[in-house]
């Protein structure tokens, strides 16, 4: 998978056409062959421009930065990048005339040991949802796979489970790189962010952790779109696709096998509801 | 002195932590305001005892009912919580129930995946009508929980009981 060229061509194209003020991809980082995001806005720069299995990165987390509001931007995503582009479409965080979106037919993307990214090889829909040009030939939807450590999850015990997360929040040190790496965590002030609370406190506890991240991920649930911004943000190398994989898996069962950002104009599982969800857990 | 409490009780998340002899759970309940509660009311009102453990708050709706109600009241004093509704298709805003359901479960299931005991966490139907039923759920929760033990998980610190 190397699009390097034609995405070149393409903002080339788009800069000499006056039609984007800036231009989002990747690069290389300068010092391994690892790949890190760009905001070109001087046609100069294009050559530093590549696309290649290494691009992991969601692009979409930088149209909800300051500087990149309300300004005609050019960018590539792959299948999960456009299902969040999707849902910030929806949640009207960006508008779809001011973007030029290059859509990737994408085959599976690469960690820095070079292996195949666990949320690819479960990937449902690997081609852009929503694009203006769309490289690579379209290899249509996948089934649903019910993530391998859920998986392996719910066969243990309670105890067990209940001590393997609490090693988890106990190495969350709240830096909140989740949050601001996460597409869809744009509000301006963030409910886990009160520090004068009784209840949310930014200290670095078990408790305040596993407050932030279970509010987190409950406010997520039926938008998330398993890019794993999150996983690639977090300093302690937390396991954070858990919770959001927990809630998808429980979603996509229970709600009409709903996905987060696949249609257009869905605002998620939690804004809508039917006469025969379950009702066998209440009394 | 019961015969019950002579039994120890632990917590089914931590073995280790056995109850005190006196110990007794604290249930958070969220009621909506036009079944729920008027229900609880009905069961007072009527004189049908049930048992006192349980802390009463009142919400206008159930789906007034953030997730985060639930784990904040987890993280201070509850030992489990019990929200309440009214029936599906009798909610005063219409369908403000149905919303809840969903949001519901997927707490539930969170929850209980992270290391919290399901029976934890319970959701009832209770109309205006109904308050021996209150009577009964409010019992069963009770019940279901005194087996459960004290809950000690991701508490807040410091925090005065």
């Amino acid at each position: 998978m190397d699009y390097t060229k034609q995405i070149q061509e393409i903002a080339a194209k788009l800069f000499t056409e006056n039609t984007i003020d800036i231009f989002i991809g990747y690069r290389m980082n300068g010092f391994d062959d690892n790949q890190v995001p760009v905001l070109i806005t001087d046609p100069k720069d294009i050559s530093k421009l590549v696309f290649t299995s290494k691009s992991v990165f969601n692009l979409t987390n930088y149209l909800k930065q300051e500087h990149t509001r309300n300004k005609r931007i050019g960018l590539v995503v792959k299948g999960c990048d456009s299902r969040s582009l999707n849902m910030m479409l929806t949640e009207n965080q960006v508008k779809r005339d001011k973007l030029f979106i290059i859509g990737i037919c994408c085959e599976g993307v690469v960690d820095e040991s070079g292996q195949k990214m666990q949320n690819c090889t479960e990937c449902v829909i690997p081609d852009a949802v929503v694009h203006d040009e769309l490289l690579g030939t379209p290899a249509g939807r996948n089934d649903y796979k019910i993530n391998v450590d859920i998986a392996e999850l719910e066969g243990k015990t309670l105890v067990e489970r209940r001590e393997y997360f609490e090693q988890i929040f106990e190495n969350c040190i709240r830096c909140n790189a989740c949050r601001h790496s996460c597409p869809l965590c744009y509000c301006t002030k963030c409910c886990i962010d009160q520090e004068s609370s009784t209840l949310y406190s930014g200290s670095n506890t078990t408790s305040s952790a596993f407050h932030a991240l279970m509010t987190w991920s409950l406010h997520l649930a039926g938008r998330c779109v398993d890019c794993r911004n999150c996983e690639k943000a977090c300093p302690s190398h937390l396991p954070l696709h858990l919770l959001h994989k927990q809630n998808e898996k429980v979603i996509y069962e229970n709600f009409q096998e709903h996905l987060a950002g696949v249609i257009p104009d869905d605002r998620g599982a939690f804004y809508k509801y039917s006469l025969k969800d379950p009702d066998d857990f209440i009394m | 002195m019961e015969a019950e409490t002579k039994e120890k009780i632990v917590s089914a998340e931590k073995p280790e932590i056995v109850a005190p002899e006196s110990w007794q759970p604290v249930i958070m309940g969220i009621l909506c305001n036009w079944c729920s509660y008027a229900g609880s009311d009905l069961t007072g009102t009527s004189r049908i005892q049930y048992p006192p453990n349980i802390r009463i708050i009142r919400v206008p709706c159930s789906s007034r009912v953030d997730p985060w109600f639930i784990i904040k009241s987890l993280q201070t004093t509850a030992d489990g919580v019990l929200i309440s509704g009214c029936h599906p298709g009798d909610c005063h805003y219409i369908s403000g129930n149905y919303y809840a359901r969903r949001r519901f479960l997927v707490t539930k299931k969170l929850l209980n995946m992270v290391g919290f005991h399901e029976n934890r966490i319970q959701f009832s139907w209770v109309s205006a009508a109904e308050g021996p039923k209150f009577a009964k759920v409010v019992a069963k929760v009770t019940e279901d929980i005194k087996k459960l033990g004290p809950l000690h998980l991701y508490k807040k610190e410091n925090f005065d009981k």
